[in-house]
């Protein structure tokens, strides 16, 4: 009899303390997950900022005299396409071939609107005016911050993947849906943006020798 | 991340979780290449420059460019600024860019490692100058990015610090600089009459345990004050760095303007997402 009773408090003990952690578990990994969500929705404001530039660059740039107009089509065109691989704002990708074409699509328009930059190169007048500098300057900027908010999301996701991949929390990451994130990775050659310099006492270059393979 | 081992769960699941792994092993090893690479990258780059540490003060002068006079001048003028709006404001020369990264990138982990701006508004900008460079950039945190937008923070250093300094006058551009930045950015944000440093956003949590410890800073604050009369030199701000890098001993009572020796500089714990701008000269 009190061996019976001594066995079902043992159980009862081994439940709770189960109980216990699982709970523990489950609300870091909500924790961790809101964390990388909410770090994607700052991926995708900055990327949206740097498309909302986009028609006002276009614009000043179309205004210089006879400026080469295929670069600007380029930059067009990559920006259309950027705006057909619009993923959720508010929750992080979970499938990496869906991150990867969201990525290579900014990438493209990385590469398009470097090459117009060096393009400008060859009009000096275009790049002494102020809404030109302006520009340039905003433009800088959204590079420096897609760069930061993209590490940002990786050390996030980094986070949130060590606790789900780890045992024992990745049974209940399976049990209530939490699935490995996928990363931003560098693209070689493609993702040169944030390296791009507005140098104005360089000479001027013939465009993007660093262009997409 | 230390995990606790616990045999309990381990008897009944330890299988599923094998097998689980097992089924995710070729994305898991891609997984762990790429964060192989981000830390293989990390490493790379932190062995090629050096953060230097927080300043004891809102305006520090590595390189030697400005009166000791101008400089404690400024100090006083951003430390009331915190005191005025809260808003974190440092100017930081530095002789010589010690880093292989681009300036905006080494800047913004420096300012972030400072810590400038208070934590839950995230107000903080820092100047960098690195005169051997003849580079400078202003880092503009998060929570003022509104009101110093990149292309005001490029017309800073752009049009009005660049010119002065290109004629040699590194006074007369930190000043205008520091007036415009302060323009910029005073009706952003209400100062507590405090800075960091003196400790007021220490203790926003209760009211009685709040007043006691404003009795205790009031008692503390005249104790040093009067030390500081007595005897002709002390520190001023609770916990703060210590005060006094340039004259060495300390400081004499009422030497110079404002009369009130050196206010030290605390971080709040602010964070900038790559806002500001910079220009070379």
């Amino acid at each position: 009899m009190n061996k019976a009773l001594g066995c079902v408090g043992v159980l009862v003990l081994l439940v709770l303390v189960l109980a216990m952690s699982g709970c523990g578990s489950y609300n870091r990994l909500v924790k961790l997950d809101q964390e990388v969500n909410k770090k994607w929705a700052d991926v995708q404001s900055v990327y949206q900022r740097r498309a909302d530039l986009i028609p006002n660059l276009v614009n000043t740039v179309a205004g210089a005299a006879n400026f080469e107009k295929s670069t600007l089509t380029e930059v067009t065109n990559a920006r259309a396409s950027v705006g057909q691989v619009k993923l959720d704002p508010s929750k992080a990708p979970t499938d990496a071939a869906e991150l990867e074409k969201f990525q290579q699509a900014q990438g493209q328009l990385s590469t398009a609107l470097s090459r117009l930059l060096l393009v400008t190169e060859n009009y000096p007048q275009l790049r002494a005016t102020e809404a030109f500098q302006n520009l340039q300057v905003q433009l800088e900027g959204t590079e420096n911050r897609i760069s930061v908010e993209r590490n940002n999301f990786n050390g996030a996701v980094q986070a949130y993947n060590t606790v789900v991949r780890s045992f024992p929390t990745n049974l209940l990451a399976g049990m209530f849906g939490f699935p490995p994130r996928p990363f931003f990775t560098a693209q070689p050659g493609a993702d040169k943006a944030p390296e791009v310099k507005f140098d104005f006492n360089r000479a001027p270059l013939t465009p993007a020798p660093a262009a997409t393979p | 991340m230390a995990k606790i081992f616990r045999p309990a769960t381990v008897a009944s699941l330890f299988a599923t979780g094998f097998l689980d792994f097992a089924r995710n092993d070729r994305r898991r090893v891609a997984a762990l290449l790429v964060v192989a690479g981000i830390f293989a990258s990390a490493i790379v780059v932190g062995a090629a420059e050096n953060i230097p540490p927080k300043p004891a003060g809102y305006f520090t002068d590595y390189a030697g460019v400005v009166s000791k006079e101008a400089a404690l001048r400024f100090n006083e003028k951003l430390a009331q600024f915190e005191r005025d709006t809260s808003n974190q404001v440092l100017v930081a020369v530095f002789r010589k860019m010690e880093s292989d990264s681009s300036i905006e990138d080494y800047t913004r982990r420096v300012a972030e490692a400072w810590g400038v701006g208070q934590k839950d508004r995230r107000n903080g900008a820092v100047l960098f100058v690195f005169v051997e460079n003849r580079n400078m950039f202003l880092q503009v945190g998060y929570g003022l990015e509104g009101a110093l937008p990149d292309v005001t923070a490029f017309d800073i250093t752009e049009r009005h610090i660049k010119p002065r300094f290109r004629n040699n006058d590194y006074e007369g551009g930190l000043a205008a600089g520091i007036d415009l930045i302060c323009k910029a950015i005073r009706g952003e944000y209400k100062g507590t009459g405090r800075t960091k440093a003196e400790g007021e956003n220490r203790s926003s949590g209760g009211g009685s345990g709040l007043l006691i410890f404003l009795v205790c800073l009031a008692i503390f604050l005249f104790a040093i004050r009067r030390g500081r009369r007595r005897r002709g030199y002390g520190y001023s701000g609770m916990g703060g760095p210590f005060i006094g890098g340039w004259s060495g001993g300390g400081w004499s009572g009422g030497s110079s303007s404002g009369g009130g020796g050196f206010s030290g500089f605390s971080g709040g714990g602010g964070s900038f997402g790559g806002g500001g701008a910079g220009s070379s000269w």
